[in-house]
């Protein structure tokens, strides 16, 4: 099960205010699985974190579950649309609240992910003739995170990030100014 | 994939019936979109009025829709929740649709 409250509050910070809530998960990388979890972490971080917090923290797990998801090997079947399938990689998320974010760690078993991934993205080109169909996916995750960090260690990725959330409810980090 | 299509004299309204457009639906949204918009001879308006969440493969659909328009015949996106209006801006693509203003169902207090 999932550990709500930590018996160690020392672990997850310095913050005056006791135990923080946590979130963590095993799954495989299939579009459902990513859905429920995320419905999960919403309920579990709802009562600590504005709405806008959550929002942003939804759109960045389903980008990075979903690339997983999108990335598996191949296994060298035909699947019913006349595709070669992909194995759906096994995903371990964990997201712990802390002062001023949520520090999230998601490693899967997946292919390495390319080295352009892990650059500061550049926008598709919204103006372009062609308008491009993908590739936002990357540039939404470094957009949204901080202290990004990936490596790979034998069969699996680990994708480390942070995403802000401000203390005080009534301000809104992520609007430009002006 | 739930969509209401309803057409009147000026233009077709088309109400998606999901909360979601993510990874799990987006291609099906996509391939129904894209067979009804191609009909179209009056403007499209697309209510995502009941939308709370779409990710980049919704936002990818949602260009592979506007690629989709009969020439001269517009596409507006209406009732874009604040989860799904934060894609559009980030990517910019703000830019690139049509999003029409109109007022929330939901209105905050204050």
């Amino acid at each position: 099960m999932n550990a709500a409250n930590s018996h160690d509050p020392g672990q997850t910070g310095d913050l005056d205010r006791g135990a923080q809530p946590m979130f963590h998960r095993v799954l495989r990388a299939q579009p459902l699985l990513v859905r429920d979890t995320l419905a999960d972490i919403r309920r579990r971080f709802a009562a600590d974190i504005d709405e806008d917090a959550l929002g942003r923290l939804e759109l960045v797990l389903a980008e990075v579950m979903n690339n997983v998801a999108e990335h598996g090997p191949w296994i060298g079947e035909t699947g019913p649309d006349g595709g070669t399938l992909r194995a759906a990689p096994m995903i371990h998320i964990c997201i712990v609240r802390h002062a001023g974010g949520l520090s999230c760690a998601v490693t899967d078993d997946g292919i390495s992910l390319p080295d352009g991934c892990l650059l500061p993205g550049a926008i598709p080109d919204a103006h372009s003739v062609d308008l491009p169909e993908g590739g936002f996916g990357w540039f939404l995750i470094h957009d949204l995170t901080q202290e990004l960090c990936y490596y790979r260690e034998e069969t699996r990725n680990f994708l480390a990030f942070r995403v802000p959330v401000s203390e005080d409810a009534s301000s809104d980090p992520e609007k430009p100014a002006g | 994939m739930n969509l209401t299509v309803a057409p009147d004299a000026h233009r077709i309204v088309i109400r998606v019936e999901e909360q979601r457009l993510d990874a799990a639906i987006a291609t099906r949204f996509k391939d129904r979109m894209r067979e009804i918009v191609s009909k179209c001879s009056t403007p499209v308006l697309l209510d995502l009025r009941q939308v709370q969440f779409m990710d980049s493969s919704g936002l990818g659909a949602m260009i592979a829709i506007h690629k989709a328009m009969p020439h001269g015949i517009s596409l507006v996106l209406e009732g874009l929740q604040p989860n799904v209006e934060r894609v559009f801006r980030l990517t910019r693509m703000d830019t690139v649709f049509t999003i029409s203003d109109a007022p929330r169902t939901e209105r905050e207090v204050g």
